[in-house]
């Protein structure tokens, strides 16, 4: 129904056929951060499968033979650790008060951080923090990094500025992301425009409910795959599917083979699964367990200190040295060699003539 | 020619003081030193500025090319300019052009002494500019609503400019005289009409002004009125006081309360019975009233490529809304930011709502990008 819509003449004096291009597939969430699970799950195992090639490299070449004992964390564990990060940003955001979209944004930017890096390069305590503030900058709901800082305890600022570049970057400078409480809201907006619903049929608990599903997907990987209407329309059909129904119902478009809900079924379907199995937090225990592991398979380039690190540093201040040695040779050998340094002097008579052609004023 | 009447007269000893007209207005208005003419002559500004207000050029360097005189021993010294737009002091141009039309020392074209006229810019060129403009702006006064479409008007200006041109820089004067001469023969009716147009502007102006001056000077005065008044009843109340205070037995603070009393029904009777000034506001939308209605045309709305699902959902104009009724009952805007609309924010979210309610997820391992199905309808 949107598919007809979506092509629709601009201009019909012109009489041409343009087609319009729905507003959606314009945004950067649409184009750069929608996978399918398959590609979710392949992206998450060969980033994994990467890092622990580099950082068993990387053990080896500090001491040879010591990465024979270390068990480096999987894919899955990755996730979950993650995934107790994620819960604790609605924590911070309750303590600050941030509005829905800091939290909804900070989440997504945690999950989109983690598809291009690895827990153990960047342990997800201060990304976490990062993210947070760099959410808080790009909803327009900015506070100070002192005022940040010293509300969560035992944090410095250079915990938060340190990482900003490198998520940033990760995002792709991405920042716009849209979010499925917003749908929601559209929704519940909308059901008041339903001519066979009345007030009492919407009560207030349905709405309640459901945006505590919409919260409870942002734990999960539904933004990836699925669009923040189709979630938000889920999280309502898990609240209260015959209001559901008819408002999917009221989209469709005049002639469609069956009601526009049918054809939304298996979507919805999937998505209500994902929210009910896999939208609550992850069990504390084991995400101790895999910590305590993290501390040992940390990749020491990044660890400040460490021989590795240190040999990093060396490494690029050789390259840095190199390239302005470089530099010097290059000016050197400009100026003693004569020539002109500074280029070859100008054609007099030919600059006059060109002026003299362009003078056309007065 | 009132010239006649002085002629020679700074040999009979009756010097003539310079502008007697405006004189005073020169004084007051501006601080350059003034020029005291030595001459007859009796211009008081070169361009011929009607209100007086711009002052004759001065400088200290001037020097008058034909008798190399200068102010340091001729502190009177006047330089005035001829039509050929050379410059001399009164000295010699009396000296020349008393007997009559004589030849211009520079340039040999002849010229008679009432062809001089004070400086009012430094340079000479701007002068001669000046006056050609003027001139031909009282010929060529046609205006935009005269001509069908913008390529004419141009074509217009074009021309007048080049007239212009031609007339400052004595390229192919005749020419250009005859084609002036033609445009006025054309449009003569039209040229008329605008100039009459013209005047009655001028004067709309001048009256607009004037009311202006007077009202102020009403305020002024009632408001000085006010004061007097006031100051009065105050000495007269405390006079009063005083004088019961003598006579009448009753405490002293009981009489002074009654008299104050008094002095205060006084003074509001006296605000509610004044003659209504009028206010700022009403001068204002009195002002806005006379001006001319500028038609505002309908304007296009951003046209682009990207549907905004604007048919899959209508926007209402009231909402049972709990997220922004703290927004919307607030009277004095102190939440909102300017230009804050809750209807754009209700408009949003209603977007968002439906913006891809239909995109499938991409299907496995390697989808190519996914897109709904675009089918392009003829009309």
């Amino acid at each position: 129904m949107a598919a007809d819509n979506a092509a629709k003449e601009a201009d019909p004096q012109a009489n041409s056929l343009t087609v319009k291009r729905p507003l959606y597939e314009g945004s950067t969430q649409y184009k750069s951060w929608r996978y399918s699970p398959e590609q979710l799950e392949q992206i998450r195992t060969s980033l994994n499968v990467a890092a622990v090639s580099v950082i068993r490299n990387t053990f080896e070449a500090d001491e040879p033979g010591s990465s024979e004992d270390v068990l480096f964390l999987n894919a899955n564990e990755e996730q979950l650790l993650v995934k107790l990060y994620i819960t604790k940003i609605p924590q911070l955001c309750g303590h600050f008060r941030f509005p829905e979209e800091v939290e909804a944004t900070a989440i997504s930017y945690l999950k989109r951080f983690y598809l291009k890096n690895t827990v153990m390069d960047w342990h997800p305590k201060n990304v976490m923090l990062t993210t947070l503030f760099l959410a808080t900058k790009t909803t327009n709901n900015p506070i100070s990094l002192e005022s940040y800082t010293s509300n969560i305890p035992k944090t410095s600022s250079s915990d938060v500025l340190d990482l900003e570049f490198l998520v940033s970057q990760s995002l792709n400078f991405e920042f716009a992301v849209w979010h499925a409480h917003r749908a929601l809201w559209g929704i519940w907006l909308d059901l008041q425009s339903l001519p066979d619903v009345s007030e009492d049929l919407r009560p207030q608990d349905v709405y309640d409910i459901a945006i505590k599903h919409v919260r409870a997907s942002r734990f999960t990987d539904a933004e990836l795959i699925y669009t923040p209407s189709q979630i938000a329309l889920a999280s309502l059909a898990l609240a209260s599917p015959v209001l559901a129904e008819r408002w999917a119902d009221s989209k469709a478009v005049a002639g469609a083979a069956q009601p526009f809900s049918a054809t939304l079924d298996p979507t919805l379907g999937s998505i209500k699964y994902i929210i009910t199995q896999m939208g609550h937090p992850p069990d504390v225990e084991a995400v101790r367990e895999v910590d305590r592991r993290l501390k040992l398979c940390k990749n020491p380039e990044k660890v400040p200190g460490s021989k590795a690190y240190l040999a990093r540093q060396v490494a690029e201040q050789q390259r840095a040295e190199e390239k302005r040695n470089k530099k010097a040779e290059d000016v050197r050998r400009a100026v003693t060699e004569g020539g002109n340094p500074f280029g070859s002097e100008l054609n007099e008579d030919e600059k006059a003539k060109q002026l003299a052609e362009l003078d056309d004023d007065d | 020619m009132s010239n006649r009447a002085n002629v020679g007269g700074w040999l009979k000893g009756k010097t003539v003081r310079k502008g007697g007209i405006t004189s005073n207005v020169h004084t007051a208005r501006s601080s350059t030193p003034q020029v005291q003419s030595t001459s007859s002559t009796l211009f008081s500004g070169g361009v011929k500025d009607a209100s007086g207000r711009t002052t004759e050029y001065f400088s200290m360097d001037d020097q008058c090319p034909v008798c190399k005189s200068d102010r340091y021993l001729n502190p009177k010294l006047r330089l005035l300019v001829s039509s050929c737009y050379h410059k001399m002091c009164e000295s010699c141009i009396d000296r020349l052009f008393t007997l009559g039309p004589a030849p211009c020392p520079i340039c040999q074209k002849v010229l008679r002494k009432l062809a001089f006229t004070p400086q009012t810019f430094e340079d000479l060129t701007v002068e001669k500019e000046v006056a050609v403009r003027r001139r031909i702006a009282k010929e060529f006064n046609k205006r935009r609503e005269d001509f069908f479409d913008l390529r004419s008007y141009n074509d217009y200006l074009e021309e007048v400019e080049d007239i212009t041109f031609n007339l400052i820089n004595d390229v192919n004067i005749a020419q250009t005289e005859a084609r002036i001469l033609a445009h006025r023969r054309e449009n003569a009716a039209l040229i008329e009409l605008n100039s009459q147009r013209e005047e009655q502007y001028a004067q709309a102006l001048k009256e607009q002004e004037e009311l202006e001056r007077q009202e102020k000077e009403q305020r002024a005065l009632e408001l000085r009125r006010e004061q007097e008044i006031e100051r009065e009843e105050r000495e007269t109340s405390q006079r009063e006081i005083i004088d019961r205070l003598e006579t009448s037995t009753k405490s002293a603070a009981k009489v002074i309360a009654k008299s104050r009393a008094e002095a205060m029904k006084r003074s509001s009777a006296r605000s509610t019975t004044t003659t209504v000034l009028r206010s700022n506001a009403q001068l204002l939308r009195a002002r806005a009233a006379q001006s001319t209605v500028i038609p505002d045309p309908p304007h296009v709305p951003l046209q682009d490529d990207w549907y905004a699902y604007e048919d899959l959902y209508t926007i209402r104009d009231q909402y049972d809304d709990m997220y922004s009724d703290a927004v919307r009952k607030d009277r004095e805007g102190i939440m909102r930011a300017g230009g804050y609309r809750v209807e754009e924010a209700w408009d949003r979210a209603l977007r968002c709502a439906v913006a891809g309610l239909d995109l499938l997820p991409l299907p496995g391992l390697n989808p190519l990008p996914a897109r709904t199905d675009s089918i392009v309808t003829p009309a």
